[in-house]
């Protein structure tokens, strides 16, 4: 597929998401709302910046209910004194505390992958960054789903 | 947001089999040799924006993603497209895309869950300016064929016109221009005034294919090479099996396996679903029962009554100091109810056809929510996303069982995936539906209330005692322990406000008791129990201080217009206040429930103290909007079926930690000779949109148990199904 044919799809689904994907009147969608997790990420990486890559974050892009939610981060990394992931830091933009999960890694890790089940409070992006021991941050972003948050009526005030 | 990850977008295009196809067309994104830039259909029709296809003979294919359940909402979505479209209304046909293809497509199409009635009002704007959209595309490609400005022209009918020269072009042979122009960022929609489909009592769009057999459904499905499951759960929710016999069974013609299906259920697939089905039957199966095999409705129910005087409770709703009041009343009523499990019963028990191989995995379910089964399908194939695909299917009834649940796609896949590469049809039995269902959750509800020296109707307590289905089903919604749902119709504001704001003191809270029975969403959820409780124990008070039904509930409705209106109406309909023929007693209910406004007023004698005729039945409803009215009508008519028959007929009872109905004949349902007259005032107020499928049930039941109180002079019934107090609706 061309560039200006890639361009061209982009823009018809960013349209169609402007157009079909628009908040509905009044309180008829009740989504969770996003949480204090950008503050929380700056709060971690201070001035420096924060480079998308070299991490994979595996986790489904639809899960029914968000009960249990199977979650692997891998870093591209070869774990040596050197030059090693000091620690695995999971994000969330929705559920009640932003912070999800830190991993703390060392030379003697082996290698930068970790697995674990976590819960969802609603779709959402989650966020994994990778702290290396060079003082960069990488990182990766999934959106999941989550169908059963959406089958629930709204919740009363 | 991060930069955008261009989904891959397959070469082939993916048919569904004529057996499968439901309402018939496939969805492929087949890209063409001549030009890269247009989305098309399988037929290579291509796509105005994602919600619209048109083909040249100027067919309109409609996109849905909600799921049709007899409810018409696929009919009432594709009114409100085709209204904003312009299109022929008699050339519409619609067309399920996949939850696969709605995940590649980064949700072009939104939710496709159906259920909490949200079908229509959750997705009444972006259905409309998808229509729209295409609408504005079709009119600018036109302008651009005929070098003229988009302003002179105009479209009705599928067809564009050039209003200074009377030039006149189908949307069919403008489609393909018009997919290729960018969808406009301001889609303004029209004035509900303006409306020419929306609003009218147009047919539905898949009653034919019922009629003539044509519809297809889960459980008639045939896949070439496909074989047949029967399957068995343990009995007692939360046991596991602790070992099966297979050979006794496995040389049986037909048998093809007999499968452990994760650690509590056994499978037996076979050519044949009567095969697999006896088969099972006779395989001995030794069950690990766990911890509840001891667990009765009658050990249940003592917690739940002992909930009913506890400290600890969580308040839903409040307003003044109602303990004060009652404290210091001169007067106090008092009255526990209780309410049962029920099983939503669908006909078409549950089902689910897998297809696994290392490459794909592919199911056709009937289902409320083609992205949870395909969640489901990811969860249990182990396989990527881009690998899996589910494809909806015509539902022979949901009711709630097939939204939230899934474990039917789940048990098929793992079914599927220890017979790689054959489609393998998963079939509940009628005894497997009532014994594995997802319950109306059980309560009981203590209800006080107090009068002053003056008769002044002072203060209520309303404390419900029993389960939540928020804590078992989806904790995260839970609030600091809480389970909100719970307080459906007696919320302090929003879709399920509270109908009496004017009572001055009230505490409405809940002692939650969860049993092992697992609950789920049963049509209306909770305001089938909460609507009892308060519009019955609203004429215990009525009687008590000797007012009429109405009027005290008028005095205490002055900040709920809304829910005031819709009791009037019924109220003046059935000539309340006039005397009702010799015989015949009238009784009242109204409740706010996913977010519309219903009251219904019956009309019932009673004869021999336990014979119950319901002569008429009056509802009305206030949706804010009514896309089709005649369809409102009949699912007003629907609910009170369903509704009615759990009152008269429906309770699942616990014995040694299993459910013990298991069909029909110990968990009934009405007659057609049973059914009363139904007259339905749709009273749309505009302003805002609410629900359909559910609210009205609620109403049924009380207005019945209200009208039969009066018909017994004044005796009340607090426990359900009536059938238990040899009560009979003839």
């Amino acid at each position: 597929m061309g560039v200006k044919s890639r361009r061209r799809f982009l823009t018809v689904a960013g349209g169609l998401a402007a157009a079909t994907l628009a908040p509905a009147p009044r309180a008829q969608i009740m989504r969770t709302p996003l949480n204090h997790m950008p503050a929380v990420i700056r709060r971690l990486v201070g001035v420096r910046s924060i480079t998308k890559g070299r991490v994979k974050l595996d986790v489904p892009p639809l899960v029914e209910n968000g009960h249990l939610v199977p979650l692997s981060v891998h870093v591209d990394s070869p774990m040596t004194a050197a030059n090693h992931v000091k620690a695995i830091h999971v994000f969330t933009e929705r559920n009640p505390l932003p912070e999800m999960v830190t991993f703390r890694l060392g030379p003697r890790a082996g290698r930068a992958r970790v697995t674990t089940r976590v819960r969802l409070a609603d779709t959402q992006n989650v966020v994994a960054i990778a702290e290396l021991s060079d003082g960069s941050f990488w990182s990766d972003t999934t959106h999941v789903i989550v169908t059963l948050a959406a089958c629930l009526e709204e919740a009363p005030v | 947001m991060d930069s955008i990850e261009m989904p891959r977008v397959s070469r082939r295009s993916f048919v569904i089999g004529a057996a499968a196809a439901g309402t018939g067309l496939a969805i492929g994104l087949k890209l063409p040799p001549f030009g890269p830039d247009v989305v098309r259909a399988a037929d290579g029709s291509p796509e105005v924006t994602a919600w619209v296809v048109i083909k040249p003979d100027d067919t309109v294919v409609i996109r849905i993603a909600r799921s049709e359940m007899g409810q018409g909402t696929l009919t009432g979505l594709a009114q409100m497209v085709a209204e904003e479209l312009e299109c022929d209304w008699s050339k519409v046909t619609t067309e399920y895309p996949t939850p696969g293809q709605s995940v590649k497509r980064k949700r072009a199409w939104g939710d496709f869950s159906t259920g909490g009635s949200r079908g229509i009002r959750n997705s009444h704007d972006y259905v409309r300016k998808g229509g729209a959209a295409a609408r504005m595309m079709l009119v600018q490609a036109a302008a651009d064929a005929w070098k003229v400005p988009v302003a002179e022209c105009s479209a009705a009918n599928s067809m564009v016109t050039h209003n200074p020269s009377g030039r006149k072009v189908s949307y069919g042979k403008v489609a393909e221009a018009a997919a290729r122009l960018t969808p406009p960022k301001d889609v303004p929609l029209k004035d509900p005034k303006d409306w020419k489909i929306i609003g009218k009592p147009v047919k539905r769009l898949d009653t034919v294919d019922k009629l003539t057999g044509k519809q297809v459904y889960g459980f008639d499905l045939k896949l070439p090479g496909m074989l047949n499951a029967a399957i068995m759960e343990c009995p007692v929710f939360g046991g596991k099996v602790k070992s099966f016999d297979a050979a006794k069974v496995s040389g049986r013609k037909g048998v093809k396996k007999v499968l452990p299906v994760g650690d509590s259920a056994v499978a037996v697939v076979a050519d044949t679903w009567w095969q697999a089905k006896t088969a099972l039957d006779a395989l001995p199966i030794v069950w690990d029962e766990g911890p509840n095999a001891k667990v009765s409705s009658a050990s249940i129910a003592e917690i739940n009554k002992a909930g009913l005087d506890a400290d600890q409770a969580f308040v839903g709703n409040k307003a003044g100091d109602a303990k004060g009041a009652l404290a210091g009343a001169a007067k106090k009523v008092e009255a526990v109810y209780a309410y049962p499990f029920q099983n939503h019963a669908p006909m078409e028990p549950m089902n689910a056809t897998a297809k696994y191989t290392a490459d794909k995995c592919e199911v056709w379910v009937p289902t409320q929510n083609g992205e949870a089964a395909f969640a489901a399908t990811l969860a249990a194939s182990g396989l990527p996303a881009d690998k899996c695909e589910v494809y909806k299917i015509h539902l022979g009834g949901g009711f709630g069982r097939r939204g939230a649940f899934h474990d039917y796609v789940t048990q098929a896949v793992r079914i599927a995936k220890q017979m790689p590469g054959v489609p393998v049809k998963l079939l509940w039995s009628r005894e497997e539906d009532m014994r594995q269902g997802r319950f109306h959750p059980v309560t009981q509800c203590k209800l006080v209330g107090g009068f002053d020296a003056s008769n002044n109707f002072t203060g209520l307590h309303m404390r419900i005692s029993g389960q939540s289905i928020l804590a078992s089903v989806r904790p995260q919604a839970m609030k600091d322990g809480m389970d909100p749902a719970t307080f459906q119709g007696l919320a302090p504001s929003g879709e399920f406000e509270f109908g009496y704001k004017g009572i001055p003191n009230y505490l409405i809270d809940h002692a939650m008791r969860n049993p092992h029975v697992p609950p789920g969403f049963w049509r209306g959820v909770n305001i089938n129990q909460n609507a009892i409780y308060i519009e019955c124990f609203m004429d215990e008070l009525a009687a008590a201080a000797k007012q009429d039904p109405l009027e005290f509930r008028r005095k205490l409705m002055a900040k709920n217009p809304k829910h005031l209106a819709v009791l009037n109406a019924v109220a003046e309909r059935a000539g309340w206040g006039k005397p009702a023929p010799k015989g015949v007693f009238r009784g009242l209910a109204q409740m706010k429930a996913f977010d519309s406004y219903v009251a219904a007023c019956a009309e019932v004698s009673v004869s021999g103290g336990n014979k119950v005729k319901i002569h008429r039945i009056i509802c009305a409803t206030d949706p804010g909007h009514a896309v089709n009215p005649a369809q409102i009508e009949r699912q007003i008519a629907g609910s009170f079926v369903y509704g009615l028959s759990a009152l008269f007929e429906q309770e699942c009872t616990v014995k040694n930690g299993r459910i013990e109905q298991e069909n029909f004949n110990t968990y009934g349902s009405m007659k057609i000779a049973q059914m009363p007259k139904v007259e339905s005032i749709v009273m749309p107020s505009g302003g805002f949109w609410g629900g359909v499928g559910e609210p009205t049930i609620c109403v049924a039941a009380p207005a019945v148990l209200n009208a039969m109180a009066a018909a017994m002079g004044g005796k009340r019934i607090r426990s359900f199904p009536l059938k238990n107090h040899g009560i009979t609706l003839v």
